[in-house]
């Protein structure tokens, strides 16, 4: 890939050349969370591969999770397990566009399964709505870094932050409402959630630029 | 960086989560397709959600979901990819619009006031989506008007200005309802903006208020 040191390839036997496949085994076996490399290694041979067993693994780790997100929507068990299938099968649809240096695999299934999911409410509230065609949404991950390495910093930026600006953080995430609605909701003026919301944003920026 | 000329955080996080509405999230993926800062800025509200599904507590799914998604995968080598034709710019009489525009329903100017246009872009994926492009004349104030949400407005072409500075083609304006300000299109050219608001109903009071003065209802 590149010499930028790959723990995969430290955690390789010397006397099994395919120390790769060992590792995403491995990861399997003990339930452990596959770190960020190993799953790039799944990608990439689900991408060039077309590798099934890569891609169960990772279905296996993501599938689960995924459900939970949909779930999180209030959306009814069997619809969730669809847009699972859904979001699984544009991952190995477009493994091919899958790369590392924009994005970390997370980032890049999650941005599908965001996809997938306004498709889906629109599709609820107007169906005669066209069907869906997360092909043609832009991609936007996009950034100098690495992916994996804002990956993690972003990650330590979220657990720096207060429980109530997680929060907030939370809601911009899982809530389609816009502040004028949350502050009707709570019953509390829309300055105060703006004020809130600013210094919640203001703090991560500031995290997430490392000036904490 | 000042938000003056790009998006709020918070408004480039629910971009990125996919909570903001239609007609907003057109306008700021204008800005973006001209704004690296922005653009960055969305691809780390991005790893923030990666972050999030990652640490989802897992739920069981059934057992035959895996087993189907195999099976799927065998039609999927039949069929072989499609490859996207590429796709045409889109354009209101002539002028260059945003590719964050393309599949809307562009209409065609209608007079709305001296030396002001406007055109109701309808999204295909949200009939309840606010949005219009305003062209204004250049000197000319644009439409006086409180907003009950924010409102978001990309410059396409021209620029206005207001007591607190310039804004240029590519630049987004979020203006929350409590800002006081009367932008004025600026003397050398006439002005075309996207502009969205949030919220559904709210849209047609604005709307209502702003033609108010001009068709006298």
């Amino acid at each position: 890939m590149n010499e930028v040191s790959n723990p995969i390839e430290i955690d390789r036997d010397p006397g099994v050349p395919t120390g790769r496949r060992l590792a995403v085994v491995s990861s399997r076996e003990t339930q452990q969370t596959p770190s960020p490399d190993t799953l790039v290694e799944m990608m990439m041979q689900i991408a060039q591969g077309r590798d099934r067993q890569a891609f169960a693994l990772l279905f296996r780790y993501f599938g689960p999770r995924l459900k939970t997100f949909f779930l999180r929507w209030r959306l009814p068990s069997g619809a969730a397990e669809d847009l699972v299938q859904e979001t699984m099968l544009n991952v190995w649809r477009k493994a091919s566009y899958f790369d590392p240096e924009r994005a970390g695999v997370a980032t890049w299934i999650f941005a599908i399964a965001r996809n997938i999911r306004i498709d889906y409410m629109r599709r609820q509230r107007d169906p005669s709505t066209l069907p869906p065609d997360p092909e043609n949404r832009p991609d936007t991950v996009e950034d100098g870094l690495l992916g994996a390495e804002r990956d993690a910093r972003v990650r330590q930026a979220l657990s720096a932050l207060s429980p109530e600006q997680q929060t907030i953080v939370r809601l911009s995430y899982f809530s389609e409402k816009s502040q004028t609605e949350i502050a009707d909701e709570l019953g509390i003026p829309l300055g105060t959630v703006k004020s809130r919301t600013r210094l919640a944003m203001n703090r991560l920026r500031a995290l997430l630029e490392d000036k904490p | 960086m000042t938000n003056r000329n790009h998006a709020t955080d918070d408004t480039l996080m629910r971009f990125a989560a996919g909570t903001l509405a239609a007609g907003p999230a057109i306008v700021v993926e204008a800005h973006l397709a001209s704004c690296p800062v922005c653009r960055a800025r969305v691809g780390e509200y991005e790893a923030l959600g990666g972050s999030l599904l990652e640490e989802m507590e897992p739920t069981p799914l059934s057992a035959t979901v895996l087993s189907d998604m195999l099976a799927m995968l065998d039609n999927e080598e039949a069929t072989g990819a499609t490859v996207p034709p590429p796709l045409a710019p889109v354009e209101i009489e002539g002028i260059r619009l945003p590719d964050a525009l393309r599949g809307c329903d562009i209409g065609s100017w209608r007079w709305i006031g001296p030396g002001m246009k406007m055109s109701r872009v309808g999204v295909p994926q949200d009939p309840d989506a606010n949005l219009i492009l305003l062209k204004v004349g250049p000197g000319r104030a644009l439409p006086d008007h409180g907003h009950v949400g924010t409102e978001f407005t990309y410059i396409v072409s021209g620029s206005f200005s207001d007591k607190f500075g310039t804004f240029r083609p590519g630049d987004l304006a979020e203006m929350d309802d409590d800002v006081e300000h009367q932008p004025v299109v600026d003397k050398d050219g006439e002005c075309i903006c996207l502009a969205a608001m949030e919220g559904k109903m709210r849209f047609k009071n604005v709307i209502g208020r702003m033609l108010q003065p001009i068709f006298g209802i």
